[in-house]
Formats: C-alpha cells, structure tokens, sequence
C-alpha cells in the first residue's frame, strides 16, 4: 500500500516537472522567444508604413489594421507626438491605425529603425514575461507636388508581454507563446 | 710387474670414465641453470612489457584499436603473470576498455540517428518543396494583385481558409516551441505583407481528398 503511494506521489512529482520544465526557459528557447517578440514588433513596423501609405488599396489597409490590432493586449495605447507641439496625444489602437490611414499628406513614408531590447524579457510572479522595445520611427510626409512638408524622428517605447498558453489543434495539445504588445510610449521627438 | 701395468690400464680406464661421467653431469647441471635463468629473464621481459602496455591503454597513448586492444589485454591475461602491478593494471585497463566500448556503441548510435534525421529532413524538404515553393512565390508576388492572386491558387490545396498553421520557433531541449497558431488564410496575407518567406514545412496533413487539413511549418 504505501509503495504504491509512493509511485503515484513520484509520477504526480514527475507529471509536474514536465510541465514546469516546458515553462521555464533554457537560454536556448529564451532566445527564441526574444527574437518572436522582435519579430512581432517589425510586424508592427511593416503593418503601419502598409497602412499608413497612400499607394495601399482601402480594403487592404483596413484587412492590414484588422492584424495590426490583433498585436496588441487590449486597452492598450499608442503615443503620437509632432515637432510642432509639446503634449503628446494618445490614441486606442484601432483609432491610431484609421488616423494613419488617413493622413493629410499625398504621400507617407514611415519607416522603422534600431529596433532593440531596452530591458529584456523577465519573468513576473504570474508566469508572464514582460520586456520593453526601442524603436526609432522616421516619419515623411510629402504634398501633392512631391515636395517633403512634414519630417520627424521619434524614439518610442514599446511594452511587449509573453505568456505561454495551451490550444488543442486536430486533437494535439499545443503549448504556444503568446506575444502581445502593450503601450507604445513616446520617448523623445526630434526633427 | 705386468699385473701392474694390466690393472694400471684398467685404473686409468676407470678413472678416465669417471671423470667423463662427472663432467657430463656437470655439463646439464649447468643447462638446467641456463635455463632457468633464461625462463626468468622471458619472464622479467613480458612483465615489463606487460606494465608498458598496459600503462599506454590505460591512458590512451596507444594507436591499436579497441580490437587490438582486446586482443592484447587476452594476451597479457594468459601469462597469468602475478605480479601485482600487473594485475591491477589488468583490472583498470579492463575497465577502461569496457567504458571505450560502451562509448563507441553510443557513438556509432548517435552517428545512426544524425544520418536517420538527415535522411528524414531530405525526404521531408523533398516532400513539401511544392508546398513550400507556393507559400514563397507569394511573398516573392512583384505586387499586391499578383500576390492575392497567389494566394487564391494557394488556397484551392486547403480544405478550409481556416485551415490551422503552427510556426515552431525553436527545437531546443526536446521541445516545439511555437508561436501563436493562426489559419492558413491569414498566413498567406501575412506572407504578401511581409514579402518575405523564412519558413519551411515540417508537417502537412491531408485529408482523403488530398486537401491539407494541418499545415506546421519552422522558422529558418
């Protein structure tokens, strides 16, 4: 009796360290799900120079802000400064996307550089890795004769949560990394 | 005087072969001694060269195979030499062939796998290279249209656009490691987006129409 105990207590024991080892992270896989939270933030990137141009077709860009938003946790909120003004605005995800998409310029160019860890992924006490990402947008904005009438560099913070989660798929239990974005902050502004 | 001289003869016979006996005798006295001292000195000679050998396979400076080896140890066994240095060095070496050979089993298994997995990876890259190229020609589309127009030819080889894609994102320590699962339809919007296909297929599933059902790709 008590050595059948014993062998349900060390397969419990044994069930729960499979489990426990799949969420910790070597840093092998560590890696891995760094370099998916960059990947999800140059998403972002190539998501909002798709929506924010004039050459992309309405339907598309609005297909384009469906994904986009879909990045993001929600009640999360990006910040939009301009070197004309002081106060930074933010805005809900999907309202900033349809502001960008209409834009009043004839032609828009973002473009998304030195996109880095500012502080690495860490794990918090509910099992979520929370990490921050720079980014430096250069944003163009040009008139109907081509002429550039609007420029700026922002640096922008971006607040990146990484849960592990479970899904059953074609009867298989899947153990996935949930990447969200949170808020995007505005650092600094420059011309 | 001439029964003198005739037992002077005999005498002299006598003594003569006597003296042939005794020198005989003293002549395989002396063979036995020879060789005893060379059985000694075979024997002194195959236990140094005992200790070299096995000194050289204990740590490994030797160039013989583990065969050789082998071979050698069951030589140097059946000496029953009982020196005891000898015999020591006969247990550790003993031990130290046997690990060798447990290792090499575990070599010549991990070399069978490596080659196993490479012969699988060359299959399956074979396998779903069709796949594969479908899914690059639409990030690769010179424009919008040409890319949805890739994308419907695509979808025709799934039975639904919802279809589901797992991306692994990392193999390490035994495990896939994916990324958030989505469907084929937006993955191949995802694909003209990005414009660029770092992927490869690891798994297809089909249904009995040939249709894919489950689509599991790996990030390169």
């Amino acid at each position: 009796m008590k050595l059948s105990y014993i062998w349900i207590t060390a397969i419990i024991m044994g069930l729960s360290f499979s489990v426990n080892a799949q969420d910790e992270l070597s840093p092998e896989r560590k890696q891995a799900v760094d370099s998916l939270a960059i990947e999800k933030v140059r998403d972002l990137s190539k998501y909002i120079s798709i929506i924010g141009s004039k050459e992309t077709p309405w339907s598309e860009a609005n297909r384009v802000i469906d994904r986009a938003e879909e990045l993001f946790m929600e009640g999360s909120e990006i910040g939009v400064s301009s070197i004309t003004k002081t106060e930074i605005s933010y805005y809900n995800i999907r309202k900033y996307f349809e502001r960008l998409m209409r834009l009043n310029y004839k032609k828009v160019e973002i473009e998304w550089y030195n996109i880095e860890y500012m502080s690495d992924l860490q794990k918090q006490p509910d099992g979520t890795y929370v990490g921050v990402i720079t980014i430096f947008q250069k944003f163009k904005g040009y008139d109907a004769e081509g002429r550039l009438v609007y420029q700026d560099t922002t640096k922008k913070d971006i607040t990146v949560y990484v849960k592990r989660k479970e899904t059953q798929i074609g009867g298989r239990l899947i153990g996935f990394w949930d990447v969200l974005l949170g808020d995007m902050r505005v650092k600094e502004t420059s011309k | 005087m001439k029964l003198l001289i005739k037992n002077a003869a005999k005498i002299t016979l006598f003594l003569l072969a006597a003296i042939i006996i005794s020198g005989g005798a003293t002549s395989c006295k002396s063979k036995k001694k020879l060789a005893r001292e060379k059985a000694a000195a075979e024997y002194e000679l195959k236990v140094d060269q005992s200790k070299k050998d096995l000194t050289a396979m204990l740590n490994g400076t030797t160039t013989w195979t583990l065969d050789e080896q082998d071979t050698r140890l069951n030589a140097i066994k059946s000496y029953n030499i009982d020196d005891p240095e000898v015999v020591d060095l006969i247990a550790k070496v003993e031990s130290k062939l046997s690990m060798d050979r447990a290792e090499e089993v575990r070599q010549a298994e991990e070399e069978r796998l490596r080659l196993e997995e490479e012969e699988r990876i060359k299959a399956a890259a074979s396998k779903y290279q069709g796949v594969d190229n479908q899914l690059g020609a639409i990030a690769q589309a010179y424009n919008v249209d040409a890319a949805n127009k890739q994308i419907d030819i695509t979808l025709k080889e799934f039975a639904t656009p919802d279809v589901p894609v797992l991306i692994i994102i990392s193999k390490a320590g035994g495990y896939n490691d994916y990324d958030r699962p989505t469907t084929i339809s937006k993955f191949l919007n995802y694909l003209k987006d990005k414009q660029l296909y770092n992927y490869k297929v690891e798994m297809v599933k089909r249904d009995g129409l040939g249709k894919i059902t489950e689509l599991e790709l790996i990030k390169k």
